[in-house]
């Protein structure tokens, strides 16, 4: 069956989505005097986790037998993702700045649902063998 | 062997949406018996008027003028709920064309006038029929996965199940080759001689004819009694 | 007759067709949701502005440009620095029928502890405040005590911390209640507390001293005038007895903003209202199509003994699965939208926004779900009357 590779696609274009996001559109506070805050950091990390996901969803599309175990392994990488921006990586300290207001319930959004469409994905795949 | 289904100056009325004459009858005073243990075969060419007949025997169908009595009941004097009940569990009727509920298995679909009734439905029988019909291998295939004539026989095998009194079959071997064309209208035939059913089959086939105790003819929206054979 | 599990598995096994409607209603469902919460939380906002300005008259020094500089206060939270001497305030005083007359110094911090972003200082006199004072009442039962601040729930440093100002630490001692308003992002302390973060601010040049300094400067004195007084009459007093000051009356601010919040609720709900209108109307075509498109369907239902009640409760049973799975759909994703997002559109719409309790929520939520099932069952109805008046032997014989 096919369908199993339909939660690696969404997760794929997620994490292309949060990868490109976490530098530009979703990204952290832009400082005038060119300096970072915290949250520079954690839209750096965030950009390794979105690229790291991807590489795995791009896996799970192309390697049939291994593709119960790569679904296994995004979902701690999207919880990973979750709980990266203000979680493990502090982010700037005013909830009208722009990495509170915009980057991190983004991030929360779009790697909550890279982690149910993995699970979704796991099961799929544990079926189709 | 008793009278089941009775047929009384039928008539049914439709207006053209153009033209000057714009009233005419697709069945004009029709009267016909079915009795029970009996195969009658109505015969005509296509726009004669035999599937309205048919459709007004099914209580599908008000008839503009006419009565038909269902043994003591008159059918279009019931109410839509008894109506609904009587075509249920009385009436098998196999239409034409695609009749199968497309969501459905083809066993589902059989089961399903049972089901209607707010029973399991008998799936032993139920398989019984499709074995005599010959696809029995097709229990669990979706209506898109069948052929015209299985799909023919799928019809034939859920008005069967139903365990009817009268079977209504129009054109019921209209997709089918030879060799199934003689199994589903031996199956009807023997149903009408074995369990005692009122079966009755429109048909452009002078096949079917020849098992029929009694054969009609429809011409113009007139029925005529053809002829009563005793094939058997 | 009863139809039993035939809805669910004519849903399931047409995939395709399910997912047309339930997306429908979904957008249904999100426009009335997503719509109502914003209108909502807009009232909310001005509700909530209107008690933080409780004041009817506020005095300004003369240089600010009074009216856009406040609004830019209350709003976002960010003031320029003017200030007026402290004797203002007793001259504000000597004025007949100014029941009281309370002052508050502002202070923007250039970096505080939390980032590089400017922090609102506000200082008051918790004596006489009558604006600010009851708020930060809920929160602390004591008055501010020397390098104890009040921030904003929108100030991320959490209770029992420190926040460096101006090289000057301060313990936050308590964490205000949400306004939906600029007040959400400032951070509160007493007079004299603001006193030694100005004369920080000075050292650092933040801040020119005044000419003939004392030590004390106020930015803005909020005035209740007494009753019985018309409060134009005591404005123009102010404006005669007090020199170089401005006076801003509430009143007219709050209308200001209620005004704009009126366009953009109207403009939100006009939205709504069309997204529902099309909506409707394209669940109406989408049912009438599907339902003439399943006539036949319905017709073999009606030969094998499913009378007009039972095939009218399949229609509806079909309608309400579909209408509820894409009003949770709808409310779901309009929650994500809406909810996680809140100070973005806050900021965005420059406008006071707060979001309604969860109750509200709740009940938006359930009434929007209602709503969705009601469209799809009038949707419905109407197509499935239409059917049920056709004998099934003439629906059989199109097309067959």
């Amino acid at each position: 069956m096919k369908k199993a590779i339909i939660p690696a696609i969404i997760i794929l274009v997620l994490a292309l989505v949060i990868a490109v996001g976490s530098q530009t559109f979703l990204g952290a506070c832009v400082h005038e005097d060119g300096s970072f805050g915290a949250c520079h950091w954690a839209a750096r990390a965030i950009l390794g986790e979105g690229a790291l996901l991807a590489v795995l969803a791009a896996l799970a599309m192309a390697l049939k037998k291994e593709r119960a175990g790569l679904y296994l392994a995004m979902a701690p990488a999207s919880l990973l993702g979750m709980l990266t921006p203000g979680t493990l990586i502090a982010i700037c300290g005013m909830d009208t700045m722009r990495c509170r207001m915009l980057m991190r319930p983004a991030m929360l959004i779009l790697f909550g649902i890279a982690l149910l469409a993995a699970l979704v994905g796991w099961l799929a795949a544990r079926k189709e063998k | 062997m008793s009278m089941v289904l009775r047929a009384e100056n039928l008539s049914k009325q439709y207006f053209r949406k153009t033209g000057q004459a714009n009233c005419f009858y697709a069945v004009k005073d029709a009267s016909l018996a079915l009795n029970s243990g009996e195969v009658t075969v109505l015969m005509g060419r296509s726009g004669s008027g035999k599937t309205t007949l048919l459709h007004m025997l099914s209580g599908l169908l008000t008839p503009t003028e006419g009565k038909v009595w269902l043994g003591e009941t008159d059918v279009y004097g019931l109410n839509d709920k008894a109506l609904s009940r009587l075509r249920n569990g009385k009436l098998g009727v196999i239409p034409q064309g695609r009749s199968a509920i497309d969501t459905l298995t083809a066993l589902e679909n059989i089961l399903l006038p049972a089901q209607l009734a707010g029973k399991g439905g008998d799936i032993e029988a139920a398989k019984r029929w499709m074995a005599a019909l010959g696809i029995e291998h097709l229990s669990d295939a979706m209506p898109a996965e069948l052929s015209g004539g299985e799909l023919r026989r799928m019809a034939i095998a859920r008005a069967l199940a139903q365990a009817p009194e009268v079977i209504l079959a129009d054109e019921p071997t209209g997709d089918l080759d030879d060799e199934n064309t003689e199994r589903v209208l031996t199956v009807l035939r023997d149903t009408a001689k074995s369990d005692g059913r009122a079966v009755l089959i429109v048909s452009h086939d002078s096949e079917a004819a020849r098992y029929a105790d009694h054969v009609y003819r429809m011409d113009g929206g007139e029925l005529s009694p053809a002829r009563t054979t005793g094939m058997n | 007759m009863g139809t039993g599990k035939l809805p669910i598995k004519n849903l399931l096994r047409k995939p395709g067709r399910t997912c047309a409607l339930v997306l429908l209603t979904a957008f249904l469902a999100l426009a009335v949701f997503g719509g109502s919460v914003v209108v909502r939380s807009l009232r909310g906002g001005l509700n909530s502005l209107e008690a933080r300005l409780g004041a009817d008259i506020i005095v300004v020094p003369g240089e600010m440009a009074s009216k856009v500089d406040l609004k830019e206060l209350f709003l976002q939270g960010t003031v320029g620095e003017y200030y007026m001497k402290a004797s203002a305030l007793d001259k504000v005083r000597e004025v007949e029928g100014v029941e009281i007359a309370a002052p508050q110094t502002y202070l923007t911090s250039l970096k505080a502890d939390c980032c590089a972003v400017k922090v609102q200082i506000i200082g008051i006199d918790p004596g006489v405040d009558f604006t600010v004072k009851p708020w930060i009442d809920r929160s602390l039962s004591r008055d501010l005590g020397d390098m104890e601040l009040a921030v904003g729930c929108k100030v991320s440093t959490g209770v029992g911390e420190n926040l460096r100002i101006y090289d000057r630490s301060c313990r936050v001692v308590a964490k205000l209640a949400e306004t939906g308003t600029g007040f959400d992002t400032a951070v509160y302390c007493n007079m004299d507390t603001m006193k030694t973060l100005l004369a920080a601010a000075e050292e650092k040049g933040i801040v020119h001293r005044l000419t003939s300094d004392n030590g004390d400067r106020i930015s803005a004195i909020y005035v209740k005038v007494a009753p019985g007084y018309d409060v134009s009459d005591i404005e123009v007093r102010l404006a005669a007895h007090v020199r170089k000051t401005k006076t801003v009356r509430t009143r007219t601010m709050i209308t200001d903003v209620s005004e704009s919040l009126a366009g953009i609720a109207r403009t939100v709900s006009l939205l709504a209202v069309a997204v529902w209108a099309l909506a409707f109307v394209v669940l109406l075509i989408a049912f009438a199509m599907m339902i003439a498109e399943r006539r036949r369907e319905f017709a073999v239902l009606r030969l094998l003994g499913t009378s007009r009640g039972g095939l009218t409760g399949l229609i509806l049973t079909e309608t309400a699965l579909c209408s509820l799975a894409g009003g949770l759909l709808g409310v779901g994703v309009a929650s994500l939208a809406v909810f996680p997002f809140t100070t973005l559109i806050e900021s965005r719409l420059g406008l006071p926004y707060l979001t309604p309790s969860t109750g509200t929520v709740l009940a938006l939520a359930g009434t929007t779900l209602l709503v969705t099932l009601l469209v799809g069952a009038i949707a419905s109805a109407f197509a499935a009357w239409r059917l049920s008046r056709v004998d099934p032997g003439t629906t059989l014989r199109e097309g067959a």
